[in-house]
């Protein structure tokens, strides 16, 4: 990007609107000191009767005021930073597309409905005031995530201040929910406990929680039950001991990060904000988008018709959320009709294509990447 | 029978499915500077979206120098043609003489006064474009998360803005530190327009198209046409209809020469009255005439700034919806990270296109990861397939069995075969 040859431009401009401003103000003193000078020779005067010299002094001025030519000159600079401006004007438009709703479709597109994904994002990023403002302004109704999301953010900002039981209690609530999610987040959550006891209370304390939280997990993580009580040897002295690591504040983060992913997972929520998700794949969908459309109107191709983009946009892997296969032969993506076939050599085509390669179902054909030889029966069809 | 090591190319990988560590190694290296420079020109191409950002406070720049510039201009004038008015005079005393001269001298001074307010107002919105300059110089691959997140909040103050949701749009600025970055000033000015036009006042429109007067002409616009209109109209309804005509030969007559007919269609109102059951006239009592204006002078405004006429919000939203619409995101098992799994999204991607593949792009059904050279597929008996990865960590916890999640079959991990997509 020529950012830099932008901002040369616009100094260009800035420079000139200074000097544009400080001119029109030395033609404002200029014209000053004319009057003021006429103003001293008239209060000079020896016979302040004479109508005669006080006409010669005002036409004077007069004749000095029109040489000056003050608005010629406030013209003149001006004239040359309106040059300036509309260069700037058309450099912006060179280096950036003026007019990026060119591939906007003027369709139905749905207030209320876009105000609501507003406020679950205002209310998931934890803007609960910026939230209730909104829907105030907008008049909408309640979300119901407000709720989830506000105990949520208790939850990190008790934790913030080394305070757990909350999330320990969060945590307990939903242990099936967590299991399921292949989560160890409630024992993580223990252990984070037990190493603040065993560091700041008592080694008694320490083994009476250990006994109470930590045994109910030993059945299935012996491994690290077994180094959380070799821990209790050095009770008071982590710090010195081989186990420091279990001090990193790190783990508070890391656990605070999964407690939120969890905490999104069980509430039936992605992790990351769908809108913020949504607008990232429209900045780098977009410009392709807008290169489509330009394409299209050259054609006269209806843009509002079409069903399916003809070209892709490479979004980045974050926005791969289904398997797309597409024929390396018809070049067709897969669907329920026309699903993937895997052929007996591994390689894979939709089905469609493996039809026309076969000719008959018991004809014996060719795969078109190995010499491999197959038949329909052998293929099998692909759940991705 | 193993096939040969054919070419895997999943999305953007291009290495060959050999498996020495070397090749590995340089496999990788080889796919992820293609990665970090595509992620770069990705950058490069949507910085080149930013047209507005740059544009508005630019144009607000602009306005500011030329309202500065009209005052010098009016008032040097006035005191050049008292000056001279003064010398043509033939009767005038010492006195008036000295008052008349002293006079001027103070006009003079004040407006170097306003001149230098104006001139601090200009640097204010010259700083403002510049910071703007330095926020798109700033974007990086290094800080693009924060980068990119500072722009949905800039976008989303946008839209904000636009529906007229100020007090939000101001918090959200301030909180989030960008109060440089949008244009609440510049909406500012609009809401004193809008909040009028809301009750029934047109004299601050009608100012507005004044102070805009050249640049409203150059784009054709008829805005204050409607507006006086809509004068004349509320005229009528009063029942004032003397007044009501001599407004329409003030200020409708001279839109005459370019807007015949719908001057025409107007002054028959006259001869109907606001409760007229006539369909052509009746709507031009409608209330909502008002709100249609509100929406003029809005589209008006953001053409005059060099804006979209739609929000940008929804520019992006359209764009990306598109971007991630799959015939597969409308199914039951759509996952929860899909934007496109939720109600709202799904509805605003209905009239919109699907997106299209030229690639297959195969994500595990396990962990979500994309399959590729590095994480080949793994085909099930059944034909399930998931990646490698996945089913490398089944079999190594369940000594070697691995059980399809979506069918409960069982098999042992020799048994999956390898796929090849090409
Ligand atoms: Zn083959
Ligand atoms: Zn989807």
């Amino acid at each position: 990007m020529e950012l830099g040859s932008i901002r040369d431009a616009f100094d260009r401009v800035a420079k000139k609107q200074k000097l544009c401003s400080s001119k029109t103000q030395e033609v404002i003193d200029q014209v000053g000191q004319e009057i003021e000078q006429a103003l001293a020779k008239l209060q000079a005067l020896h016979d302040p009767s004479s109508l005669h010299d006080l006409k010669t002094i005002l036409t004077e001025l007069n004749g000095k005021l029109k040489e000056v030519g003050p608005i010629n000159q406030i013209e003149g600079s001006q004239k040359e930073l309106n040059v300036g401006l509309s260069k700037y004007a058309k450099l912006l438009e060179k280096f950036f597309n003026p007019d990026i709703s060119k591939a906007y479709r003027n369709v139905d597109f749905d207030t209320q409905t876009i105000n609501q994904i507003i406020a679950c994002h205002f209310y998931r990023q934890g803007l609960f005031d910026l939230g209730d403002c909104f829907m105030n302004e907008a008049m909408e109704p309640e979300v119901t995530l407000k709720s989830p999301f506000m105990e949520m953010y208790q939850i990190l900002e008790a934790m913030r201040s080394r305070n757990l039981e909350p999330a320990l209690k969060w945590a307990a609530n939903n242990r099936d929910h967590l299991v399921q999610n292949g989560s160890i987040l409630e024992l993580k959550l223990h252990r984070l406990q037990f190493v603040e006891i065993l560091q700041n209370g008592s080694r008694g304390d320490a083994l009476h929680y250990a006994r109470t939280y930590l045994s109910p997990f030993a059945s299935v993580h012996m491994a690290e039950i077994q180094k959380l009580m070799a821990c209790l040897l050095w009770a008071g002295r982590l710090d010195s001991s081989p186990y420091a690591e279990f001090l990193s504040p790190t783990h508070w983060e890391k656990l605070a990060e999964e407690l939120t992913q969890q905490f999104c997972s069980v509430l039936g929520q992605s992790y990351d904000s769908p809108l913020a998700v949504v607008i990232e794949a429209g900045f780098q969908g977009l410009p392709t988008l807008l290169k489509l459309a330009n394409v299209m109107a050259a054609k006269k191709q209806e843009w509002l018709a079409m069903k399916q983009l003809p070209v892709p946009l490479d979004l980045g892997r974050d926005f791969q959320f289904h398997s797309i296969f597409v024929c390396p032969v018809s070049r067709d993506q897969g669907s329920e009709e026309n699903p993937p076939m895997l052929m007996p050599c591994g390689h894979v085509l939709c089905k469609l294509s493996i039809v026309k390669l076969s000719k008959s179902s018991t004809r014996t054909f060719k795969c078109p990447y190995c010499p491999t030889e197959a038949t329909v029966a052998l293929c099998r069809q692909l759940h991705f | 029978m193993e096939p040969e090591p054919s070419p895997l190319s999943n999305g953007d990988s291009t290495a060959a499915g050999t498996t020495t560590a070397a090749s590995i190694a340089s496999a990788v290296a080889a796919t992820a500077a293609p990665i970090q420079s595509a992620r770069i020109n990705h950058l490069a191409e949507s910085l080149k979206l930013e047209h507005q950002f740059l544009r508005v406070p630019f144009e607000h720049f602009k306005k500011s120098m030329r309202s500065n510039h009209r005052i010098a201009e009016k008032e040097m004038s006035t005191v050049i043609s008292s000056v001279s008015e003064a010398a043509n005079r033939d009767n005038m005393s010492q006195e008036e003489a000295v008052n008349h001269l002293t006079s001027l001298v103070s006009r003079l001074q004040g407006l170097k006064r306003k001149l230098e307010e104006g001139s601090k107002s200009e640097n204010l919105q010259a700083q403002r474009c510049r910071a703007r300059l330095d926020h798109l110089d700033a974007a990086e691959a290094e800080n693009l998360s924060e980068w990119n997140n500072t722009r949905l909040k800039r976008i989303l103050v946008d839209y904000l803005l636009r529906l007229s949701y100020y007090d939000t749009a101001v918090k959200l600025a301030e909180c989030s530190n960008i109060e440089d970055l949008v244009d609440i000033e510049v909406f500012h000015e609009a809401k004193k327009v809008i909040d009028a036009l809301h009750n029934k006042e047109v004299a601050p429109a009608l100012a507005w198209c004044a102070e805009n007067k050249s640049r409203l002409k150059k784009s054709k616009s008829k805005f204050e046409f409607q507006l006086r209109l809509q004068e004349f109209v509320e005229l009528v309804r009063a029942d004032n209809n003397i007044r009501a005509i001599t407004y329409a030969r003030k200020y409708l007559a001279p839109w005459g020469a370019t807007h015949m007919k719908e001057l025409q269609r107007v002054m028959a109102t006259l001869a109907f009255k606001s409760n007229t059951e006539c369909a052509t006239y009746k709507v031009l009592f409608e209330l909502k005439q008002w709100d249609y204006l509100v929406e003029q002078f809005k589209q008006e405004f953001c053409r005059l700034y060099g804006m979209t006429l739609e929000p940008l919000l929804n520019i992006y939203l359209q764009a990306g919806l598109s971007a991630l619409k799959t015939p597969f995101c409308y199914e039951n098992d759509c996952s929860k990270e899909d934007p496109l799994s939720q109600e709202g999204f799904r509805k605003l991607a209905n009239p919109l296109p699907f997106s299209k593949q030229h690639h297959s792009k195969l994500v595990c059904y396990i962990t979500k990861e994309l399959m590729d050279t590095e994480n080949p597929p793994l085909v099930f008996p059944n034909g399930h397939v998931y990646s490698t990865k996945a089913l490398e960590e089944m079999a190594r916890k369940n000594d070697g069995k691995v059980t399809c999640p979506r069918t409960g079959q069982v098999c042992s991990y020799s048994e999956l075969v390898k796929a090849f997509i090409s």
